[in-house]
């Protein structure tokens, strides 16, 4: 029924325009008058489809035509199933055979048929239709003739990189599908799923990418299957080693760098105009935050104040005092750059050990206090005594300083629920990874990772006391803070121009230094 | 006839050259300087080549201090005994001004000129830093 009246109306179009444009409602413009004029040619060479829609056509047309050279041997599924595509309806046939081609295909011998049934179905139509051929016409069967000719055989490569990335977003699934029984407590589904993942990582590169961060991620799942959450041997890192890690983590990419140069920019613009100044340091390591702030007070205007730094870490075990060695180094350098300066180190193995009279703190002297990503191994709740995040929240306040400094993860790893920490990790892991291959190759790189893999193997494979890398989104540590008693400040613009310039120096594409109510994120 | 006088004039030029003390360069120390002052980094390295003289002029930190405050207001006084003791201006921009310069300079916004100077000389500090401990501490 359709075609006769759409034959009848191309008929009327042969005709004078004036009649066709009575039947039409006003205003009528020229185009509209050719796509009827296309539209009545169409349906009279017997396609079911709209001029408006050829150019879609079109496009998917070139497309199954890539997808056919593409794929290799077999499309001989598409041969069986023709008779289920009426090629009329031009635009949904094409849409067909291109989904076809999405799934692994099949041989091809038989495909050389489709055409020509094609072919016969038009020149049935053409039999019937006024001889107006239009170009449309002409453009198909060009179509279908370059179809035959260029059926070449296989590339190899497509077919590889559609099955990795489909390999990859299998892992992800049984990613998910694993740490789901764990959470559900049934591990003989989870080892399997474990078995079934390892074999799955032999086809995929682990050397970047998705393979790689799932590849740490399947490490830290069988931690926690296999050796129970009390987090094994990764906790026991010494500390020695964990300083050359963090200085690797440093080297390789801009986030320490970002956060050193954005707290002393804080803590500069703090003691504009204070001559005895003192800051807590709580997590020392190299002490490589201090040189810049150490050598931007030498250079304020109005001389250095006398800068007397506490720097807290952990004991070193073997009678080595790496925190006065640190203490030394910065002593000399800002002997160098004639600054008073005092130095005192507070060896503790947990920040909550910390006691305010160790610090020592002078009352006339104006306080900072600094902390890069220790904060957040305070939040395991121990329900036998006070929240230690509380207690020490509680004695930096009552040390009233003039500024307090925090930097930490921007990510939501407290959850008590093990599938949504682990969804969480997944995702802001697979980024920090992403975002560290943006970075120039270094022989940092390597011991970086390793960095990176403690923390998830923290998040994912330890529970309680043992798990201490509970990363908390923004907004909790803002409410936790102001109720603490601390008055959020705003880092201004002169910090904001520094970050970008950082990151524009260590040529890291795809970070930006995003604002965030006063806060700084990278 | 006016190219025969030109050539006339070009002749007698030259006799007066000729009878003139030819102009060596290295006899006039402070023209020298104070082309050399206007030379790029790299230029001045190569200039340090040529011979004695203007390899010791080239070393001299004087050159260097303007190389790296060329674009920007001059600093305060206190800046060159801290830069000084970090190491000196040829080290200072061999090592951070000519990086940070050359790095921002696709990006180049005209506030950040002064902004740049205040970056190059934090980093060269945790370069001097980096390098006592290199010296200083075992295990590395």
């Amino acid at each position: 029924m359709v075609l006769y009246d759409s034959a009848t109306l191309g008929g009327s179009c042969s005709g004078s325009s004036s009649s066709s444009s009575s039947s039409k409602p006003p205003p009528l413009q020229q185009r509209q008058q050719t796509q009827q004029d296309i539209d009545g040619l169409l349906a009279g060479a017997g396609y079911r489809v709209r001029s408006s829609e050829l150019r879609k056509v079109a496009q998917r047309l070139e497309r199954l035509e890539t997808a056919m050279v593409n794929s290799p041997a077999d499309l001989s599924q598409l041969a069986s199933d023709t008779i289920h595509y009426n090629p009329s309806d031009l635009a949904s046939w094409v849409d067909s055979l291109l989904s076809e081609f999405t799934q692994p295909p099949t041989c091809p011998s038989e495909f050389i048929m489709d055409p020509e049934t094609n072919q016969t179905v038009v020149s049935d139509a053409w039999t019937t239709a006024e001889p107006h051929m239009p170009q449309v016409h002409q453009n198909i069967s060009y179509e279908q003739q370059s179809l035959n000719n260029q059926l070449t055989v296989d590339n190899q490569l497509t077919v590889v990189t559609a099955m990795e990335e489909d390999s990859g977003i299998r892992l992800v699934h049984m990613l998910m599908t694993c740490a789901e029984c764990v959470q559900r407590g049934d591990f003989s589904l989870a080892t399997s799923c474990l078995e079934d993942m390892q074999g799955l990582l032999t086809r995929v590169n682990t050397v970047c990418g998705i393979g790689k961060v799932a590849g740490h991620f399947i490490d830290a799942l069988s931690r926690r299957i296999f050796q129970g959450i009390g987090g094994g041997s990764i906790n026991g890192g010494s500390a020695y080693e964990n300083e050359i890690l963090y200085h690797h983590f440093y080297e390789a990419c801009p986030y320490l760098k970002f956060a050193h140069f954005t707290a002393n920019q804080a803590i500069l613009e703090a003691f504009d105009g204070h001559d005895c100044v003192h800051v807590v340091d709580f997590n020392l390591m190299h002490g490589l935050q201090w040189p810049a702030l150490i050598q931007a007070l030498a250079l304020r205007p109005g001389g250095p104040p006398l800068l007397r730094l506490t720097g807290i870490g952990p004991p070193s075990p073997d009678g080595r005092d790496s925190l006065r060695e640190i203490g030394l180094r910065l002593a000399e350098l800002a002997r160098s750059v004639n600054v008073r300066f005092a130095f005192r180190g507070v060896a503790a193995s947990r920040l909550e050990d910390v006691k305010p009279w160790m610090l020592q703190v002078n009352p006339k002297e104006s306080v900072a206090v600094n902390s890069i990503m220790q904060l957040h191994r305070l939040l395991g709740s121990d329900l036998n005594r006070n929240s230690p995040i509380e207690t020490v929240l509680s004695w930096i306040r009552s040390l009233n300083p003039k500024i307090m400094t925090v930097v930490e993860q921007e990510a939501n790893h407290n959850q008590p629920g093990f599938l949504d920490r682990f969804t969480e990790a997944l995702h802001y892991y697979s980024t920090m990874f992403d975002s560290l291959e943006a970075c120039t190759v270094q022989p940092n790189k390597a011991l970086a990772e390793i960095y990176i893999q403690r923390e998830i193997a923290n998040v994912v494979s330890c529970e309680g006391s043992a798990r201490v890398e509970r990363h908390e989104p923004l907004s909790k540590w803002r409410t936790r803070l102001s109720g603490a008693g601390f008055r959020p400040l705003h880092l201004g613009s002169n910090a904001y121009k520094q970050a970008s310039m950082l990151l524009t120096l260590f040529s890291a594409e795809g970070y930006s230094v995003e604002e965030n109510d006063g806060c700084l994120t990278l | 006839m006016v190219q025969t006088h030109h050539c006339e004039d070009h002749e007698t030029v030259g006799e007066d050259k000729e009878k003139r003390p030819k102009f060596f360069i290295n006899d006039h120390v402070d023209i020298l300087i104070e082309i050399l002052k206007r030379l790029d980094g790299r230029s001045l390295c190569v200039a340090a080549s040529v011979c004695r003289l203007w390899c010791t002029i080239a070393r001299n930190d004087s050159l260097w201090e303007n190389l790296c405050f060329r674009h920007v207001s001059p600093p305060p006084s206190s800046v060159r005994s801290v830069v000084l003791a970090l190491g000196g201006y040829k080290r200072l921009y061999t090592g951070c001004v000519r990086p940070v310069r050359s790095r921002l300079g696709r990006v180049r916004r005209a506030s950040w000129a002064g902004d740049e100077v205040q970056l190059s000389l934090s980093l060269f500090c945790v370069d001097y830093y980096e390098r006592l401990g290199g010296s200083n501490s075992n295990g590395r």
